[in-house]
């Protein structure tokens, strides 16, 4: 059952990597902004996580070699994130082939590593990651609703405030969460 | 419960918080030196450069607040790890990440010359006028940045320890015994209520501070990108209140152990003692809007809320813990010593200081003494004769059951000479506001000089009585481990 539930995961990891390859997919997740980075980015991520779960159980000893507390995985996946939070990198996505191509490359990647690294992190470790991610988002919320300025050449002002908007609803989503995580009784629970 | 940890273990462990509270110490005295040179020359005594005078109240309020919230944290941590599962590891991690943000703000303040106040309340930080340069703002603002992690990991962590043992932090509050669900005498204790109380606050003063601080540094890097400054002071005060608002409910800890084991009579959290701190929890989140009550684009609703809930939340935990240490010392043979002593005056301090900022918390009377020096003046009595007073009494507390040091005249003189000193600090500074000086200005007129040279020579008797605390704490470090004994804590201080 489990082993089945792997091979699904692998075939969905590589189907949904499939989907966002498909040019016209590709470029109507590329021309708005708000599905650029809110839709088509954690996707490619997703991707990553999906195949995950079976690379890294096939070659389980290899990452344990160098990413045996999840640390290295980590830092790894919050670096190439906050890369592709700079709003330059999604213009240069658009402009430049190679960049393209190295967003295709690293999310996956990262997303492979997430799922190898959040199982192996502590409990702190994840809390401070959550929290870390929480105030990047707000501050990106901030930064795309507030900015006098076009940041982009190829989106208009108006979507990056549309994009705004949609960072500031997922910081909201995330305090939601995260009072109901540490306010509801999690006594039975390993923490 | 100290009792029955093996010793070798307990010594090791006080090591830790004894190198939390020295580094705390000694960071306070040198912030202590700055302002007396500040307060020496605003009274026109010392020639001080604008641009010295600028970096002295940066870092002498930087330094203040972080080895003051730092030493506080390390007593919650002293007498948390009693009753929930904390990490030594993360104790640690906070400590190297404390020492490295302090050198960077150092190397910021005083080699690149940065000076904009700890509040760093945007734009100053990128528009300093060539007062200051890129390299300089970086510096002191990545160094609070590591600060804060440092900060967060170790809250992250009181936090997951107090849910692993009580289920939530609701739990922690006590919020099943105020519901009804559980009987009182099966509360959290005091102890645990304090810090489930500081943990909710702090990691939401520090992932607003974080925020904040990017900001700075996104806009100090390239000054193209600007924010709402508005938010930007929201998100600033929402972090610096809070966090500094925080270090006397770490503080307050001391008093509720210490002064049961001295009297021998049991500190309970009743529904009430609950109450009044999840009141606190709630009005500490909300009330770093009677920092901006001056600023009148701010929604009316937020202001009226800055001054209704700042009355409010100078009361519960106060009235409570106040009340309680009268109570609990009342007719109870307690023998005084320097940390009973200590711990008791500390309530003073806080009752006291907490008075004028109500006060200014009122609109009207903000808007004619938010900016003199009545605002330091109840900072200074609030934090000097209050939360540092818990720091140093439990300083004294940990010499006393850890070693055989005993204390001398001198300690009891100093313990006088502080308070006095404190006292008049405060009390200058809350004269100087009543006469219109401002605050934060480097050269006063002749008018406003008297008060500041009087704090600053009450400031040196204050320097020197602190440095009598220090040297006690020192010669204990020396000799620790050495208390005889079986019961380790108790029975010693009764």
């Amino acid at each position: 059952m489990i082993k089945k539930w792997r091979s699904n995961s692998l075939l969905s990891g590589l189907i949904l990597f499939g989907v966002l390859l498909i040019p016209f997919i590709r470029q109507f997740l590329e021309s708005v902004m708000v599905l650029h980075m809110l839709v088509q980015l954690p996707l490619l991520v997703l991707v990553g996580w999906l195949i995950g779960i079976t690379i890294t159980r096939n070659f389980q000893s290899h990452f344990d070699s160098w990413n045996s507390n999840g640390i290295p995985g980590t830092l790894l996946f919050v670096m190439i994130t906050m890369y592709w939070m700079i709003p330059r990198t999604l213009d240069e996505a658009l402009s430049i082939w190679y960049i393209e191509l190295f967003k295709y490359v690293s999310l996956p990647v990262i997303g492979l590593l997430l799922y190898d690294s959040w199982k192996k992190l502590q409990s702190i470790g994840k809390s401070f990651i959550y929290l870390n991610y929480l105030s990047m988002f707000g501050l990106m919320a901030w930064l795309y609703i507030d900015s006098p300025i076009q940041i982009c050449n190829n989106y208009l002002a108006a979507e990056q405030k549309i994009l705004g908007w949609g960072l500031l609803g997922i910081t909201a989503f995330m305090v939601l969460y995260l009072v109901q995580a540490v306010f509801t009784d999690q006594t039975e629970e390993a923490i | 419960m100290s009792s029955l940890v093996n010793k070798g273990e307990l010594k090791q462990r006080n090591g830790q918080i004894a190198s939390y509270l020295i580094i705390g110490a000694v960071v306070i005295a040198v912030m202590m030196v700055f302002g007396i040179l500040m307060l020496l020359a605003q009274g026109g005594m010392l020639n001080l450069s604008a641009a010295n005078f600028y970096q002295f109240l940066t870092i002498h309020g930087t330094g203040m607040i972080g080895a003051a919230a730092f030493a506080a944290a390390g007593v919650m941590w002293y007498f948390l790890r009693d009753y929930v599962q904390l990490s030594k590891k993360i104790f640690t991690w906070n400590l190297v990440l404390f020492l490295i943000g302090v050198v960077m703000v150092i190397i910021g303040v005083f080699s690149f010359e940065y000076a904009s106040s700890w509040t760093f309340l945007y734009p100053l930080p990128a528009l300093s006028a060539n007062a200051w340069g890129t390299v300089g703002a970086l510096l002191y603002l990545v160094g609070m940045l590591v600060l804060g992690v440092g900060f967060l990991l170790l809250y992250i962590d009181t936090g997951r320890a107090i849910i692993k043992k009580y289920g939530s932090l609701g739990k922690g509050l006590g919020w099943d015994v105020i519901s009804g669900k559980k009987a009182e005498k099966d509360a959290p204790p005091p102890t645990v209520v304090a810090s489930t109380m500081v943990t909710i606050v702090n990691v939401t003063a520090l992932t607003a501070g974080a925020t904040v601080l990017i900001m700075n540094i996104i806009n100090v890097v390239n000054p193209a990108f600007t924010f709402d400054p508005l938010l930007a002071k929201n998100l600033t005060y929402a972090f610096g209140h809070i966090f500094a608002n925080s270090i006397i409910y770490m503080g307050v800890i001391v008093v509720y152990e210490i002064l049961p084991r001295y009297t021998n009579r049991p500190w309970k959290s009743n529904r009430i003692f609950l109450i009044a701190w999840t009141m606190s929890t709630t009005f500490t989140l909300l009330i770093y809007t009677h920092h901006m009550l001056m600023d009148s684009v701010m929604p009316k609703w937020m202001l009226i809320m800055g001054q209704a809930l700042s009355y409010a939340n100078g009361l519960p935990v106060l009235v409570i813990t106040a009340y309680g240490a009268l109570m609990i010392v009342y007719k109870s043979g307690i023998k005084w010593d320097m940390a009973s002593g200590l711990a008791f005056i500390s309530m003073f301090g806080w009752t006291v200081g907490v008075v004028p900022a109500i006060v200014d918390a009122t609109i009207v009377v903000n808007h004619v003494m938010h900016n003199t020096k009545w605002v330091p003046g109840h900072f200074h009595m609030y934090m000097g004769l209050g939360a540092v007073a818990m720091l140093f009494a439990f300083m004294y507390y940990l010499a006393k059951v850890d070693s055989n040091l005993e204390t001398t005249i001198l300690d009891k003189i100093a313990l006088i000479v502080y308070t006095l000193a404190i006292i008049s600090v405060s009390g200058q500074f809350l004269v100087s506001g009543a006469i219109s000086t401002p605050r934060r200005w480097a050269t006063h007129f002749p008018e406003w000089m008297g008060p500041a040279l009087f704090g600053g020579i009450a400031g040196v008797f204050m320097f020197l009585a602190t440095v009598i605390f220090i040297v006690h704490f020192i010669s204990y470090i020396q000799v620790r481990g050495t208390s005889t004994g079986s019961d380790f804590d108790d029975k010693k201080v009764a």
